[in-house]
């Protein structure tokens, strides 16, 4: 069933599977948002969060909601949606679903910047822009050494994926080196930031992603069209009058910039940008590609992994672990599906 | 040839690295008329049908549509007058045949007009006119190799343009589906009075089914003109290098090759 909206010269189609399972999946979010301020070692009812926000509240129960958990959590869902977006956005761009941002080099490159940081000023201050730059950069590195100057369509899908896990490769390994230069305190630090970790995140994070995402969502709005197309071979997409490689480049720069504004605030939280993809996919039964549901399901994910995380006793698990423990498994149940296909 | 077509090629050269692939070549496609490409394996026949769709960019010389140079024209409005429907489409998986059908709107379409009333009556006239009503919703993956060949012609058609072209369409299609494709193709030629330009490796089916044939020899034109007049013994023993008889098909009086 779909339905057709049209209105002056704005029309669209929505598919009601796609209605559905998109509420679906925001109520999921939704539930498991309040469920997540709900639970850990203090219980907080999730009907206190109004008061709190009143401000009629003691003020310990206020800290723990409003300093802790609310942060917390706005930035796993903000920044698990930037790595499903941007995981699905490379995976439709380049045809292959291994063609992830934590496969490619570009979540290696942030972190790479954030671990030199923390060498240099000796804490985690100011990781931030320097993961946004590491990831920037990586990307740019990549592009470079992919671009294929002698044809007019731009990026080559294999070769950009092949480069990419060789930067992947040898930016992990430069970080795995600065982290033996330094000293035990500080490699603590880099070893934790480079699982991927959502302990004690701020409102600043929290509004660094969701400003980010609200600045691109209009992008991401056009992205769809573009990009359902690009999932087609390349005579085709130029058949249809598309310029390839300009549009491969735009998509490439917003793709990387949600990683890597993803990776600040979360670190290089393993799989989440792979799997979103392929599950939201699942769930719609299409072959279009599925930015919102890849969205949520990549928020959904990295939620469940970061309460997950909170509600292991005695120590502090980074929620990397959570998300790898999930992700591993769903890689191997892809690999296994492409080899039954014969697709591999 | 009175006027000039909307379609041609004028002194077109094609170079990858070192190899020359398409040497100083004119042709032109009949307007509409079925013109069929022929030639030995890489005579340059799809470089030929890729360039006057310019996805192959010219290194010397052109591509004339519409009177004016194709490369130096608005991709999109060219994607308005021109499809082209390229060798081995890939498609995403779970792609359902309406939905792929839909998708040769494109070059009609925006991000926020994604769906008007035109694209719903196009893409229901490509469904008919290939006869996939009743199965739209069918994912792709689904289909036969003829229907499947079938649902990517509608896409093709879905575009509404005047000037079609094939590369190879009845490849890996069993005998009865290749006249199946090609009676569609004349079909749609004889209904619209779209102009088609095919590639096709069946000269006796390239004989029946088109009123232009251009043969290619090693990136130059070895003759063109219609299928009485360019399929001769001298041409196969020139361009193919196979020496043959050539009899009057007893069914349609066509030019029938048959090996000595």
């Amino acid at each position: 069933m779909t339905y057709t909206l049209r209105l002056g010269s704005l029309s669209l189609q929505l598919a009601r599977r796609n209605l559905l399972v998109g509420l679906g999946l925001m109520l999921l979010v939704l539930t498991g948002g309040f469920a997540a301020l709900h639970m850990g070692s203090f219980p907080v009812g999730a009907a206190d969060l109004w008061t709190a926000l009143r401000g009629d509240m003691e003020d310990i129960t206020r800290m723990i909601l409003l300093d802790h958990r609310l942060p917390r959590v706005l930035v796993a869902v903000g920044a698990g949606a930037a790595f499903g977006l941007s995981g699905a956005i490379f995976q439709s761009m380049l045809r292959n679903p291994m063609a992830s941002p934590d496969v490619i080099g570009f979540n290696a490159g942030a972190s790479c910047g954030a671990v030199l940081a923390i060498l240099l000023f000796g804490s985690v201050r100011f990781v931030l822009p320097w993961a946004l730059t590491g990831g920037l950069l990586t990307a740019a590195l990549v592009l470079v050494l992919a671009w294929d100057r002698r044809r007019g369509t731009g990026l080559d899908p294999y070769r950009l994926i092949l480069v990419g896990i060789g930067a992947s490769l040898t930016l992990g390994a430069t970080s795995d080196l600065l982290m033996s230069l330094t000293d035990e305190q500080r490699a603590a630090d880099m070893a934790q930031w480079l699982t991927g970790t959502l302990n004690a995140r701020n409102l600043t994070d929290a509004a660094l992603i969701w400003g980010g995402l609200l600045l691109l969502t209009p992008v991401l709005l056009w992205l769809q069209f573009p990009l359902s197309r690009l999932t087609m071979n390349d005579d085709i997409v130029q058949g249809f009058g598309l310029h390839l490689a300009g549009l491969r480049l735009v998509i490439t720069c917003v793709g990387v910039l949600l990683a890597a504004l993803a990776v600040s605030v979360a670190g290089p939280l393993p799989f989440v940008a792979f799997v979103a993809g392929p599950v939201a996919r699942r769930l719609l039964g299409t072959g279009a590609p599925v930015l919102a549901a890849a969205a949520l399901v990549g928020a959904l994910v990295t939620l469940g992994a970061d309460t997950a995380a909170r509600l292991v006793p005695v120590v502090q698990l980074p929620a990397g672990v959570f998300t790898a423990v999930i992700g591993a498994p769903v890689l191997m149940w892809l690999l296994v599906a492409q080899f039954r296909k014969g697709a591999l | 040839m009175s006027a000039q077509p909307r379609l041609a090629a004028r002194d077109l050269s094609v170079r990858f690295a070192h190899n020359t692939v398409l040497d100083q070549l004119s042709v032109d496609l009949p307007d509409g008329a079925v013109t069929a490409i022929v030639g030995p394996n890489a005579c340059g026949k799809s470089t030929l049908l890729r360039s006057l769709a310019r996805l192959q960019t010219a290194g010397t010389g052109q591509v004339i549509l519409d009177g004016q140079c194709i490369a130096s024209q608005n991709s999109k409005s060219v994607a308005r007058r021109l499809a082209i429907l390229s060798q081995s489409p890939v498609a995403p998986e779970g792609l359902t045949i309406r939905d792929l059908v839909l998708r040769g709107r494109t070059p009609h379409q925006s991000a926020w007009r994604q769906h008007s009333v035109e694209d719903a009556a196009a893409v229901a006239a490509a469904l008919t006119a290939t006869g996939l009503d009743g199965m739209e919703h069918r994912s792709l993956d689904t289909l036969s190799g003829g229907q499947r060949q079938r649902a990517w012609i509608a896409m093709a058609l879905a575009q509404d343009t005047q000037l079609l072209l094939l590369d190879e369409p009845t490849t890996f299609l069993d005998l009865p589906h290749q006249i199946e494709l090609l009676e569609l193709v004349r079909r749609l030629n004889h209904q619209t009075e779209r102009t088609v330009a095919m590639v096709l490796h069946d000269i006796n089916l390239a004989a029946r089914y088109c009123d232009h044939i251009i043969a290619l020899r090693g990136g130059h034109v070895h003759s063109q003109g219609s299928p009485k007049d360019v399929i001769t013994e001298t041409m196969m023993q020139e361009v193919f290098a196979l020496p043959c008889t050539i009899i009057a098909d007893p069914n349609h009086a066509t030019p029938h090759v048959i090996p000595t």
